[in-house]
């Protein structure tokens, strides 16, 4: 019965993929072959931009349910979790492969994407970053090679594989945690550009925890997802007890967002009527404080439609975080508003359909999901309205709200690049702050010329050698040249000549020609802007000794 | 040996060609920019307030942008500029965001592009006991390029001689904790667009405060996953004996279970 349905769907869902394939690899061919600035709206003032603060920041974030679950199972041994962990392990291997293509076009010399390997910073973030990436993925793959072996009947390397499992998984959680803080670490070096909202030397903790929780949500998310789209049953006693665990982690990353903002003296940012402080209280009241609370009821809890969309949520405030920190937060300080490339955001999606594409062939060609029973609803929670509970339907419509409302709250957030760098805020936190933009030609300062003058030192005479028929060696002296009440170097150089050797034209050589007809000294000494150089000869030339 | 260079925006008559003479020896393009930095503009005279303002690298003492490049491309050169080396740069272009002056460039429309920024001619002129292009093109003496240390006594000095057309701050003394470029000016700082940048911090240390703590969290995370590894381990041994299926004796003997996947196959086996 679902059969036909499915089909439709299908077609449906392969045109927008294949017109998505086609513009994901129109916008490759741009970016690799001619620039970052052919394809992406990056500048001087923005240098990073959606794919950093999505691609990246939100890819690896997401990435963190793998540790987590990792550690749950392995270290802390409730083994019930391992009905989850696979499609955790999944997601986070496939965000970090992901992450490494974003990577590879964010790069402005993507082949050289290997030297962090061998020319070390040890004192760089992003060194740290870049090895973390690498071990991890590397690992992530080693976690889940057992689903392969599985597959192939491969029993030896199974073998050992499950053996060092255990090493292997507190060696993940040392290199995530150390990657997921890292990221967050990156921005601690940029205290006067990232608005005070977001900045905090606390960031590493903040990034750690966030992305605890938004790889937890991640992970409810997907059971959710592909409980509808493989016809399974949820987990769900396992997805409860992560929506517990979200309510832990989003509760004390609260705690700790707010006692950052109080010590730094910053909540005061909150509450000015500024799109940063919209965004901020989206992404904390939306992203974190709802659906901490959503998922503290039990009948939340039970409920397939409100893990679904506290786990959205979750998610959702996740990326609205990692996207003010990366972007928005960055508008105020450099004064210029920055929205992405089309070829950017064909890209990014292009990227995160590539991951869910990869997720659904493994899920259904790999021993992901294990095979669980749903225990019955308990009684105390029966449907109120005695409508039979369909644990299916999960796009419920407070449901479909929240999402609108978040997509609503994400153009806010896009726009807001504009009015911010627009803002009287901006002009007064950071626009005096900048060296880049042009400011208006005033009249001088009262002492500045005067004081200048004083000390005006020209370059000594230079006596241009004399030709075989010349009348007379030319000296050219800068005193005779330059007005001293307005100095103006550009009317010769370097247009004419050379600053930086004396005498010598920017182009070829001094001759006669050069020097009485149209170029060089009579470009001026024309008869017109200055007498002519046929006017007499002697005004220039000196004359010859003996 | 600290090279540097004084600012005197009081001596500054505008006339651009330190702008011009940094265009001609870093043979950069003609139709460069000449009103903010850019990949082909390392240097500017912004016109604001009435002054001429030169733009440019601060050449820090302590460098974000060196401390932040995971490969190492830009560093603290032993002559004192802070230089650039093209070849191991990948483009991640993280010194953009450390930067607390706002000064690194890129080349966006080029497919090999590189990080650009004024490197006080240091191949071409400190190398060889020079001093920079901009510095020795100045009719004015408004750019004066010395040992860093003399700098700093004779923007003291001016402001002492003249304490009238001076504010009483050599800009680049303290902030983000000391630059080569320095700067006089007889105004406010805040008011003709020069950062309100850290005083007497060095940028990098923000960083290095947290580097600095990761070997002992990594090492006691470590030993604490293991340490709960072992315990929970142990807590299932224990359990083992409460219920009758092993002796204390045995459970002394035995390693913590391997855990997941592999204790199913271990019950298979």
């Amino acid at each position: 019965m679902r059969l036909p349905s499915l089909l439709g769907r299908l077609t449906v869902w392969r045109a927008v993929l294949g017109a998505l394939l086609i513009a994901g690899l129109y916008a490759t061919v741009i970016r690799f072959g001619q620039g970052l600035g052919a394809a992406t709206n990056l500048s001087d003032d923005y240098p990073w931009g959606l794919w950093i603060g999505f691609d990246v920041l939100v890819g690896v974030g997401v990435a963190a349910g793998g540790f987590v679950i990792a550690a749950t199972v392995h270290v802390f041994r409730m083994e019930r979790y391992a009905a989850i962990a696979r499609p955790a392990l999944l997601t986070a291997f496939l965000g970090y492969l992901m992450v490494i293509l974003a990577v590879l076009f964010d790069l402005g010399r993507p082949m050289r994407i290997w030297h962090p390997l061998v020319f070390w910073n040890t004192r760089s973030v992003m060194f740290l970053i870049g090895w973390c990436e690498m071990l991890y993925a590397i690992v992530l793959a080693a976690e889940f090679s057992p689903l392969l072996f599985e597959k192939l009947g491969w029993h030896k390397p199974l073998k050992v594989v499950r053996r060092m499992m255990t090493p292997l998984v507190i060696l993940g959680v040392l290199l995530s945690v150390t990657h997921q803080s890292s990221l967050g670490s990156l921005y601690v070096i940029a205290p006067d550009k990232l608005h005070p909202l977001w900045y905090s030397p606390m960031l590493p903790v903040l990034f750690l925890i966030s992305a605890v929780a938004a790889g937890l949500a991640m992970t409810m998310f997907e059971s959710c997802m592909s409980s509808r789209a493989f016809g399974r049953r949820l987990e769900g006693g396992l997805v409860r007890g992560l929506g517990r665990a979200v309510v832990v982690t989003q509760a004390v990353y609260l705690v700790l967002r707010a006692n950052d903002l109080i010590y730094r003296g910053a909540l005061g940012y909150a509450f000015e009527a500024t799109p940063e402080a919209v965004l901020f209280w989206g992404e904390i009241g939306l992203g974190s404080a709802l659906p901490m609370v959503l998922l503290s009821s039990r009948r939340v809890r039970y409920s397939n439609s409100g893990l679904f969309f506290a786990s959205t949520l979750t998610v959702m405030g996740f990326i609205v975080h990692r996207l003010n920190v990366a972007v928005t937060g960055m508008a105020g300080w450099t004064g210029v508003s920055y929205f992405p490339s089309w070829m950017e955001v064909t890209v990014t999606v292009f990227l995160v359909a590539l991951g869910v594409a990869c997720f659904g062939l493994a899920a259904r060609y790999l021993p992901v999901f294990p095979k669980a029973e749903e225990e019955p609803l308990p009684e105390s929670l029966a449907p109120r309205s005695g409508k039979p509970y369909d644990p299916d339907r999960i796009l419920t419509r407070p449901a479909l709200l929240g999402l609108w409302g978040m997509l609503a709250l994400g153009a806010v957030g896009v726009l807001a690049t504009d009015s911010i760098s627009a803002s009287p805020q901006a002009e007064e936190r950071g626009a005096a702050a900048r060296a880049g933009a042009a400011a208006p030609a005033d009249a001088r300062h009262p002492s500045a010329v005067a004081q200048g003058l004083e000390d005006l030192t020209l370059p000594p005479p230079f006596r241009f050698p004399a030709s075989e028929d010349s009348p007379g060696p030319v000296v050219f002296d800068h005193a005779d040249h330059v007005d001293p009440m307005d100095v103006r170097c550009d009317a010769c150089h370097p247009r004419l000549f050379r600053f930086t050797t004396p005498g010598t034209p920017a182009e070829g050589v001094v001759n006669s020609d050069r020097a009485h007809d149209g170029d060089l000294c009579a470009s001026c000494h024309d008869g017109e802007k200055a007498f002519s150089a046929y006017d007499d000869c002697m005004l220039c030339h000196q004359e010859s000794e003996g | 040996m600290q090279p540097g260079i004084l600012v005197d925006l009081n001596r500054c008559a505008g006339c651009g060609s330190c702008a011009l003479a940094c265009r001609e020896i870093n043979e950069l393009p003609a139709d460069a920019p000449d009103d903010r930095l850019s990949a082909t503009s390392w240097t500017f005279i912004e016109r604001r307030g009435g002054l001429s303002i030169k733009r440019q690298c601060m050449h820090c003492l302590n460098p974000a942008c060196a401390s932040v490049c995971p490969v190492g491309a830009l560093r603290k050169s032993d002559e004192g500029p802070v230089v650039y080396n093209e070849r191991l740069c990948m483009g991640c272009r993280y010194c953009m965001i450390a930067c607390p002056f706002g000064v690194p460039r890129y080349e966006w429309d080029s497919t090999e592009p590189r990080v650009r920024k004024c490197i006080m001619c240091w191949e071409k002129r400190i190398q060889k006991g020079g001093e920079p292009a901009c510095t020795s093109t100045c009719p004015t003496g408004a750019l004066r390029f010395g040992e860093r240390e003399e700098l700093i006594s004779e923007a003291q000095r001016r402001i002492r001689d003249k304490p009238e057309a001076y504010v009483n701050q050599v800009y680049g003394l303290h902030e983000a904790g000391g630059t080569s470029v320095l700067y006089l000016s007889p105004v406010p700082f805040a008011t003709i667009g020069f950062p309100n940048v850290h005083k007497d911090t060095e940028y990098p240390g923000m960083t290095w405060a947290i580097l600095d703590k990761l070997p002992a969290a990594l090492t006691v995370g470590g030993a604490l996953l293991a340490g709960v590894w072992w315990l929970t381990g142990r807590r299932e041994i224990m359990e083992q004996v409460r219920s009758g299926e092993i002796t204390m004796d045995e459970a002394m003997r035995r390693r913590p279970p391997v855990t997941g996947d592999a204790a199913d196959e271990e019950v298979e086996s």
